[in-house]
C-alpha cells in the first residue's frame, strides 16, 4: 500500500471530490430547510428553494413596487460603480506612488514611513472621520475602499519595483536612459502585470470595505440590501445576494486574469505559464 | 582615442580593503580579459568602470577626464543574467536605446525616425544572428540567444567601451565558443575597447589582446580584509607559454585557499 | 460617553447570525414542550435595563425558584440579532418593540405573545433638522435613519400628520452606531433617531427637534415577547417573569435608597449615570403599576396603533411577499378583539398574567 501522500486522484475523481462538499452542503441545507418548514411553514431562516427562486425572480426581474427599479440591477450597478472607482483610484495611486517610492531613494526615504503607518490604520476605524470629512454620500464609500486598498498596492508595487534586477536598471542607464525614461520604459511596463496581480489580491478586501460602507449609510447597493432585509430576517433575499456577490467576485477575478494574459504575454511566459 | 587610466586607485569598505594600488592604462581598441579568484575585486573593478562605484582613493580617467560617476551611453554592458528587458520583444529591446536617445520625453519614436531606427536595429540583429526572431520575447530565447540580444542591444548604441561581466558563464561549452567567435568578430569590426571578466582562465588566455590577473599579494591571517587585491599579472596574450598559464592558475587557486585557512585560523 | 447600540443592529455581528443560528441553536427547532429551563434574551435600552438588574439582583432567580423553573437571562449586544435568535428558536422570550414583534417573529411564522407591556416611548424617539425648525421643512431633504426601524415608523407617522409622504424625501439607511458622527458631517441635514443618541445630537449647535414620539403616545411600545406555544405549555414561565418584572418595577419606581440603588445600577449598565438615565426615563412612559399596563393593553387604542403599524409594515414589504394586504398577519387582543386574518394569528397581546400581578395573585 502506498503512502497517503503518494496517492493521487484521477482527473474525474478529482472533479467529483471537489463537487462533493457542495453537494453535502446543499443536502444539509435542504434537510434543515424542510425540517424547519414542516414545523413552521412561514419560517424565514432557511427558506425552501422555491421561495429563494421567487425572491430571485422578484429582485432580478420585476420592478420594485416602491421605486419602479429592478432592485438587483440597481444594487449591482451602484456597488460595482463604487467598487470600480475605489479599486481603480487605488490602482492609480498604487502605481504612481509604488513606482516613485520603488525607484527614487529620496522619495522612499521621505514617504515610506508615512505609507507604512497609513497601511497599519484599520480603515473601518476611520469611518466616523471619513463621514465627517467626506459626508455620507458616494465619496466616503469610495474613499474607504481607497484607504483600505491603496496602501497595500503601494507597498506591494514598491516591493516589486525594488525587486527588479539591478542589472536591468544599469543596463538602461548604459543605453542613456534618464530617470524619467527608466520609469516610463523599464519600471512601469514591468510593474503593470504585477499591478493587476495586486489588484486581484486586494479585491476581497475591497468588497469587505464596500459592504461595510453600504451597511452603514446608503440608499442602494448590494451590502445595503442585505443589511436592510436582514432587519426582517428575509433570508430568501440575503442568500441569493450572497451567492451573487460571490459570483461577481469570481467573475471580476477571472476577467482580470484573462486581461493580464492578453495584455502581458511576456509576463506569463516568464512565469512559465505558457501561452 | 579612448584611453582609460587608473592612477593608484583604492577601493575600501570601512576597514575592508578590496582593491589597492591599482595602476593601469588601457589604450583604444584593446581587448582586456580580467581573471582572478572570487573575492579578488574583479566585480568591483567592473563596477568602477561602469560608474556604479567610485574609488576611495586615486582617480580613473577616460581620455584624461574623470570618469562620470554613473553609468552612461559611452560604456555598454552585458551581464551574465538580466541583461535584456523581458517585457520587450527582440526588436524593441534593440530599438529601446535609439528611442531613448532621440525622444527624451516620450522615449518613443514615430514615423520616419522610427523606420530609420528600426532599420538600424534590424541590421544589428542580423549581425548577431537574431534576424529571424524579431518578434519573440526574450523568455522564448535560449541562453545563448539572449546574450546575443544583449550584445546587439549594447552595440547598437555604438559605445566606446564594452564591458562584459562573465557573459558566457551560464552557457554550454559549444555555444560558448560560438559566442567567442561572435565577440571577437564584432570587436574587430567595430574597433571597440573591451573589458571582459571571466572566471574561466583559459577563456581569458586565448580571447583578446591582454590578460589582467587580480590577486592578493599579501594575506594577513589575523585580518583577511586588511589587504586588497591588485593586478598581479598584466600580459599580452599570444606571447605566453604553457608554464606561465599553469603558474597563474595555481596562484589564482591558492588565494582562496589561503583566505579560507586564514578565516579558519581566526575563527 | 459610549454610545450604546440598542434596538438595532451592528453590522459586524451579522455573520454571527449564521454561525450562531445554523450551528448552535440547531437547524431543527423542536416543538414546544413542558420543560423547566428557559432562556430570555434582552438588549440594552432604557426600558429593558430592569431585566439586567433583575438578573443581577437575583429577583428573576427568586421568582423562578418560586415556580420551580430555571430562567436564564442573557444580554445580547445586538438588538436585531437577539430577535433573530428568538425567531430561530434559540430563546423562549425576548424584549422587542411592538413593530419588530409583528415584522420579525410574527411575520416569520413564530406565534408570539406580548406577555409584559413595559413602557411606551414618550419623546424618546425624535426627528431632528439642522438649521430648520418646522417639520414641513423636511420635504425634499435626505433623511438619515435606521431604515425599517421604529424611527422609520415615527417618520411615516410624522409625515401623515402634515399630509406628506415618503415620496417627498429621500431615506438614507444609516447605522445607529454612526448616527451621531453622521449628523456632524455637513451634508447630513435631517435625522430620525432615539435616545441616548437623540439627546447627543440635540446638544449640537443648530439641531432642532421638530417631532417626537410624545406626539404619537402609546404607538412605540417596548415589550417582553414569549413564544406562544411555550407559554401555553408552561404557564409558570409567564407567572415567574411577570412576577419578577413588577417586583423590579416596584423597587425602581421609588425614590428611597433601594430605588436609587437600582436605578444607579441600570444607569451604569447602560453606560451613563443616574442623571442621564433619569433623563431617558423622563421621556419613557414606564408602566410601574401592573394595573396601568393592563389598562393600556386592554384599550381600543392599542388595536388602532397596531393597525397603523401593520399598514406601515405592509407598505414597506416587511410582512413578506406572500402578504396580500396589511391584514395578512392576524393579531389578537384582550377581550376577543382581533385584527387581520384570524386564521393566521401570530401576534397576541395578552393581559392575563399582568392582571394576575395587578391582583396580587402571583
Amino acid at each position: 500500500m502506498k503512502r497517503l501522500i503518494n496517492l493521487r486522484p484521477s482527473r474525474s475523481t478529482g472533479i467529483l471530490l471537489g463537487l462533493l462538499p457542495f453537494v453535502v452542503l446543499l443536502v444539509v441545507y435542504l434537510a434543515g430547510s424542510q425540517a424547519r418548514l414542516a414545523d413552521n411553514p412561514n419560517d424565514k431562516l432557511l427558506p425552501a428553494f422555491s421561495s429563494l427562486g421567487d425572491a430571485v425572480e422578484r429582485m432580478a426581474l420585476e420592478p420594485s413596487k416602491r421605486s419602479g427599479d429592478i432592485l438587483l440591477w440597481t444594487d449591482t450597478a451602484a456597488s460595482l460603480q463604487r467598487l470600480g472607482l475605489g479599486v481603480g483610484i487605488s490602482a492609480l495611486i498604487g502605481l504612481v506612488f509604488g513606482v516613485a517610492l520603488g525607484t527614487v531613494p529620496y522619495l522612499r526615504a521621505g514617504l515610506s514611513p508615512l505609507v507604512s503607518s497609513l497601511s497599519l490604520i484599520p480603515p473601518l476605524a476611520l469611518l466616523p472621520i471619513l463621514f465627517i470629512v467626506f459626508g455620507l454620500g458616494e465619496l466616503s464609500k469610495v474613499v474607504l475602499i481607497v484607504f483600505g486598498v491603496a496602501p497595500f498596492i503601494i507597498r506591494d508595487l514598491q516591493q516589486r519595483a525594488q525587486e527588479l534586477p539591478a542589472e536591468l536598471l544599469v543596463k538602461a542607464q548604459t543605453l542613456g536612459a534618464s530617470t524619467w525614461q527608466i520609469i516610463l520604459r523599464v519600471v512601469v511596463p514591468q510593474l503593470l502585470p504585477r499591478l493587476l496581480d495586486a489588484v486581484r489580491l486586494s479585491l476581497g478586501a475591497a468588497w469587505l470595505f464596500l459592504i461595510a460602507a453600504e451597511a452603514i449609510a446608503a440608499t442602494d447597493g448590494l451590502g445595503y440590501r442585505i443589511f436592510l432585509v436582514r432587519r426582517y430576517l428575509a433570508m430568501d433575499v440575503v442568500l441569493p445576494y450572497v451567492v451573487w456577490i460571490t459570483l461577481l467576485a469570481y467573475l471580476t477575478d477571472l476577467l482580470l486574469r484573462i486581461a493580464s494574459r492578453r495584455a502581458f504575454r511576456w509576463y506569463h511566459q516568464l512565469n512559465g505559464e505558457g501561452n | 582615442m579612448a584611453r582609460i587610466a587608473f592612477n593608484n586607485v583604492w577601493k575600501e569598505y570601512g576597514d575592508q580593503v578590496v582593491l589597492e594600488r591599482l595602476n593601469l592604462t588601457v589604450g583604444d581598441g584593446e581587448f582586456c580579459t580580467v581573471v582572478g579568484a572570487s573575492g579578488c575585486g574583479k566585480t568591483t573593478f567592473l563596477r568602477m568602470l561602469l560608474g556604479q562605484e567610485s574609488p576611495t582613493r586615486g582617480r580613473i580617467l577616460l581620455d584624461g577626464e574623470p570618469l562620470p560617476a554613473e553609468p552612461g551611453r559611452d560604456r555598454g554592458i552585458v551581464f551574465q543574467r538580466y541583461s535584456v528587458f523581458p517585457h520587450l520583444t527582440v526588436l524593441n529591446n534593440v530599438l529601446l536605446g535609439l528611442e531613448l536617445k532621440d525622444a527624451p520625453l516620450t522615449a518613443r519614436l514615430f514615423g520616419r525616425a522610427r523606420r530609420q531606427a528600426r532599420d538600424k536595429a534590424i541590421q544589428m540583429l542580423d549581425a548577431v544572428g537574431l534576424g529571424q526572431a524579431l518578434d519573440k520575447y526574450p523568455s522564448a530565447l535560449s541562453g545563448g540567444m539572449q546574450q546575443r540580444l544583449a550584445l546587439a542591444q549594447s552595440l547598437v548604441m555604438e559605445p566606446r567601451i564594452l564591458l562584459l561581466d562573465e557573459p558566457f558563464g551560464a552557457l554550454d561549452p559549444g555555444i560558448r565558443s560560438d559566442m567567442h567567435r561572435l565577440v571577437l568578430d564584432l570587436w574587430r569590426k567595430l574597433g571597440l575597447t573591451v573589458f571582459m571578466i571571466t572566471h574561466d582562465l583559459e577563456e581569458g588566455f586565448y580571447l583578446g589582446t591582454r590578460l589582467l590577473v587580480f590577486d592578493k599579494l599579501r594575506v594577513d591571517p589575523q585580518a583577511p580584509g586588511a589587504y586588497g587585491a591588485s593586478i598581479t599579472y598584466d600580459l599580452p596574450v599570444g606571447a605566453t607559454e604553457r608554464r606561465l598559464y599553469e603558474d597563474i592558475r595555481d596562484d589564482v587557486r591558492a588565494t582562496p585557499r589561503a583566505l579560507a585557512a586564514a578565516v579558519d585560523a581566526a575563527g | 460617553m459610549p454610545v450604546t447600540t440598542p434596538r438595532t443592529a451592528h453590522w459586524a455581528r451579522f455573520f454571527t447570525l449564521f454561525a450562531g443560528v445554523l450551528l448552535a441553536s440547531s437547524l431543527f427547532s423542536g416543538a414546544a414542550l413542558a420543560k423547566d429551563k428557559f432562556r430570555v434574551a434582552w438588549s440594552i435600552y432604557v426600558g429593558w435595563m430592569p431585566w439586567g438588574y433583575g438578573e443581577q439582583a437575583g429577583i428573576v432567580k427568586k421568582w423562578g425558584d418560586k415556580y420551580g423553573i430555571d430562567i436564564e437571562v442573557v444580554q445580547i449586544n445586538d438588538y436585531i440579532e437577539s430577535i433573530n435568535q428568538y425567531t430561530a428558536g434559540a430563546f423562549d422570550a425576548c424584549v422587542m418593540t411592538n413593530m419588530d414583534a409583528l415584522t420579525i417573529p410574527a411575520a416569520g411564522g413564530v406565534d408570539s405573545t406580548a406577555l409584559i407591556v413595559g413602557d411606551f416611548s414618550n419623546g424618546n424617539d425624535g426627528i431632528v433638522l439642522k438649521d430648520k425648525s418646522t417639520l414641513a421643512d423636511i420635504k425634499g431633504q435626505s433623511v438619515n435613519l435606521v431604515e425599517l426601524s421604529v424611527s422609520h415608523y415615527l417618520l411615516a407617522r410624522a409625515l401623515d400628520s402634515i399630509g406628506a409622504s415618503e415620496q417627498d424625501l429621500t431615506v438614507v439607511n444609516t447605522s445607529d452606531a454612526d448616527m451621531v458622527a453622521a449628523y456632524a458631517s455637513p451634508d447630513v441635514t435631517a435625522v430620525v433617531t432615539w435616545n441616548p443618541l437623540l439627546s447627543e445630537i440635540l446638544a449640537m449647535p443648530n439641531a432642532n427637534k421638530v417631532f417626537d414620539s410624545s406626539r404619537i403616545p402609546g404607538e412605540i411600545i417596548d415589550m417582553l415577547v414569549v413564544n406562544s406555544d411555550t407559554l401555553k405549555a408552561n404557564p409558570k414561565l409567564g407567572k415567574a417573569l411577570t412576577g419578577a418584572w413588577f417586583e423590579i418595577m416596584a423597587t425602581m419606581s421609588k425614590d428611597d435608597a433601594a430605588g436609587i440603588a437600582a436605578r444607579t445600577e441600570m444607569a451604569k449598565a447602560s453606560g451613563t449615570d443616574m442623571a442621564g438615565y433619569d433623563a431617558q426615563l423622563a421621556t419613557t412612559k414606564m408602566f410601574y403599576n401592573a394595573a396601568d399596563a393592563v389598562a393600556f393593553t386592554q384599550s381600543a387604542d392599542l388595536v388602532q396603533t397596531m393597525a397603523h403599524v401593520a399598514k406601515f409594515s405592509f407598505d414597506h414589504g416587511l410582512l413578506g411577499e406572500g402578504a396580500a394586504d396589511a391584514g395578512f398577519i392576524g393579531m389578537a387582543f384582550p377581550g376577543g378583539k382581533t385584527l387581520g386574518d384570524g386564521a393566521n394569528t401570530k401576534l397576541r397581546f395578552d393581559a392575563t398574567y399582568m392582571q394576575l400581578a395587578a391582583d396580587g395573585k402571583l
